[in-house]
């Protein structure tokens, strides 16, 4: 009992993190339509960053936090300015293209600012230690802060989405960006805008990976769980890609418990993948998304 | 478009490929520059970059075949070059085959993985696919390293050099020999595949699959059987970079190279055989270009870091994909046919 509750509460600690950068994908792809497969890219880039502002800039904690947003602000903008309004109405093969083209651009900044391999990671800002509740489970308080820090996000996410003007012409040019549009919204401020956020939750994303495995390339193989996790949840759905990103989490971590014995190990970094390739075959559209029907 | 005073009198004439004494000209320069003096005087490092070029220029042809004519996208074709290149290092190191009977089987194998990978495409399209394609990047190499009773797991798989009687193919000339046949004869097929019927499907199927399949085409059918092509140039390319390396080990066949041989087919030019070429030898040159002018730069500016080489590539190769997608969508092989048209008609304005 013990061994199962412990891989639920693990899968769900790392599950948020994976929600929460499906997130960002789930955001831009909904505003804009495209998927954006920079995403890993920008997550590791967050995660150098904030660890840069930190630990080598020695700058306060607000301070930093306020140069992360200045620095999603920015690189939202170049973004959607250079690289993906030239290519409106280009096949979809394009923007795909564009945004792999893009990972490789931030990938190459990274190793040129900070070369070499990995960097530990240990920030004044995260508890450390270890909680046990009764004998059904153990928890780093690490992990447990990162979960906390992904709920609230998620909370902000929703009443931004809910209560606020800018979140409801989020939902309106998501909907029909022509009639978004007659409705007097700027749509094109809306699209930064959804680039913004979705890198500002990449960069948390990224910095609680960090936290837990250092800044280096493991990051970005962690944010890569972010794909199955859209997919699982539906692409069109923001509750799908949270719900998607904790059922990730807790079925990778079941699945490699029990039966990483019988394969030697090493399940943890498959399954995500073998759950993605069973959900394309049976449910294509994943738990919350559209089902596309076509008609001539 | 034809020069003027070009007639095609019969059927044979009007689907030949090479068509006027000046294309036969060019051709015979062609293979007098890449049978006599390419192999003779240029020096081993260059000759290891041209058959470099070679293999990749075969998978990108693949690729292209898939991804250029049917529109599928594919982002785990070093996966497939994986299978294939395991495929042929086992056979030959396990079983002690010769080279001539690994390699077909390596097509096979890899055409096979091809085929169970491309069977999403029957319900999925778009990035759904290159989300399944991308399962396939990281599922057949995470089984290659964890099978290590067959594949030697991450030390590595060894592969023996071919033999041709007597002759063991393993200095550069050899293999660019060798190499040289079978890029020709991959050209030759996927130009040749690309007039036939599937052709012709599957280019229907890119430009609209509804249409495509009201106009009787068999969809899945045609979808699988580019799959299969795609992947089974990927294992012929697999197996020749196995024996050409003498070792593979499963690192080589990342996301990142994937990623690059898209790059390739885009920057050469979707759905053109030309352009494969062109792909491969400009965005390989730009890497070269790169690794010879780093170690200058950092000669001049010590403060510039050792892995500015990685850094710059991988910058270098993203900014010209995206100048290309966003300024010439139909790659150089469009430019290629602009400027034959116009050298055609030089020094004439019209």
């Amino acid at each position: 009992m013990e061994f199962l509750t412990q891989l639920i509460v693990a899968g769900l600690m790392s599950g948020a993190v994976y929600g929460l950068m499906a997130v960002g994908i789930i955001l831009v792809y909904k505003s804009s339509g495209i998927f954006n497969f920079a995403h890993t890219a920008i997550v590791v880039m967050g995660a150098f960053v904030f660890w840069a502002l930190i630990t080598q800039l020695h700058l306060p904690f607000w301070l930093a936090v306020v140069l992360l947003l200045i620095w999603s602000l920015i690189l939202g903008f170049l973004i959607q300015r250079l690289a993906l309004r030239p290519l409106i109405g280009q096949p979809i093969l394009a923007a795909i293209m564009a945004t792999l083209a893009l990972a490789e651009i931030l990938n190459g900044i990274v190793t040129l600012i900070w070369p070499g391999l990995g960097r530990v990671y240990q920030p004044a800002f995260m508890p450390t230690g270890v909680i046990r509740a009764g004998n059904l489970v153990t928890i780093s308080i690490n992990q447990l802060a990162s979960f906390v820090v992904c709920l609230v996000a998620f909370g902000i996410f929703t009443y931004f989405f809910q209560r606020t003007r800018i979140g409801l012409a989020m939902r309106a040019t998501a909907e029909d960006q022509q009639l978004a549009r007659s409705f007097g919204i700027k749509v094109e401020r809306v699209l930064a805008i959804s680039w913004v956020i979705a890198i500002i939750t990449a960069a948390i994303g990224g910095i609680l990976t960090a936290c837990l495995y250092g800044v280096n390339p493991i990051v970005s193989e962690v944010a890569i769980y972010a794909f199955p996790a859209v997919i699982f949840g539906g692409l069109e759905s923001i509750t799908g890609g949270v719900i998607g990103g904790l059922a990730l989490g807790v079925l990778q971590n079941i699945g490699a418990g029990y039966l990483d014995p019988f394969v030697g190990g090493g399940l943890k970094e498959l399954a995500p993948y073998i759950i993605l390739l069973l959900v394309l075959i049976f449910k294509p559209y994943g738990l919350f998304g559209y089902e596309r029907i076509e008609r001539i | 478009m034809r020069p003027c005073g070009t007639f095609d009198e019969d059927y044979r004439h009007d689907m030949a490929i090479i068509r006027t004494r000046f294309q036969w000209i060019m051709l015979g320069l062609l293979l007098v520059t890449l049978l006599a003096i390419f192999p003779y005087f240029l020096s081993d490092y260059v000759l290891s970059t041209i058959n470099v070029i070679f293999i990749t220029i075969i998978v990108v042809l693949g690729l292209n075949i898939l991804t250029g004519y049917t529109g599928q996208i594919s982002i785990g074709q070093a996966a497939f070059v994986g299978v294939g290149a395991y495929a042929s290092a086992v056979l030959s190191t396990r079983l002690g085959l010769p080279f001539w009977i690994c390699l077909p089987f390596a097509i096979l194998v890899a055409a096979l993985i091809g085929l169970i990978f491309g069977l999403p495409s029957l319900k999925l399209k778009g990035f759904y696919l290159a989300m399944s394609t991308l399962a396939a990047q990281y599922v057949i190499p995470w089984i290659i390293i964890h099978t290590p009773s067959i594949t030697f797991g991450i030390n590595g798989c060894p592969a023996a050099s071919p033999r041709l009687g007597d002759l063991v193919i393993n200095s550069e000339r050899e293999w660019y020999y060798l190499l040289l046949i079978f890029v020709t004869v991959g050209i030759f097929f996927a130009k040749n595949i690309a007039r036939t019927k599937p052709g012709r499907a599957f280019v229907a199927i890119r430009d609209n699959d509804l249409a495509a399949e009201i106009m009787g085409i068999n969809i899945f059918g045609y979808k699988i059987l580019s799959f299969i092509i795609c992947s089974a140039y990927a294992g012929l390319a697999g197996s020749l970079l196995a024996h050409y390396q003498g070792m593979v080990v499963a690192e080589q066949f990342s996301l990142m190279s994937s990623i690059w041989y898209l790059g390739m087919v885009i920057v050469g030019g979707m759905g053109s055989i030309v352009g494969t070429i062109f792909g491969v030898v400009v965005i390989r040159g730009l890497r070269e270009l790169v690794m010879i002018t780093t170690p200058m730069l950092t000669t001049i500016f010590p403060v510039l870091k050792e892995s500015l080489g990685a850094a710059m590539t991988s910058i270098g190769f993203g900014l010209v994909v995206l100048l290309f997608l966003i300024f010439e969508p139909r790659g150089l092989a469009h430019r290629w046919e602009l400027l034959k048209n116009s050298m055609r008609i030089w020094p004439m304005p019209y």
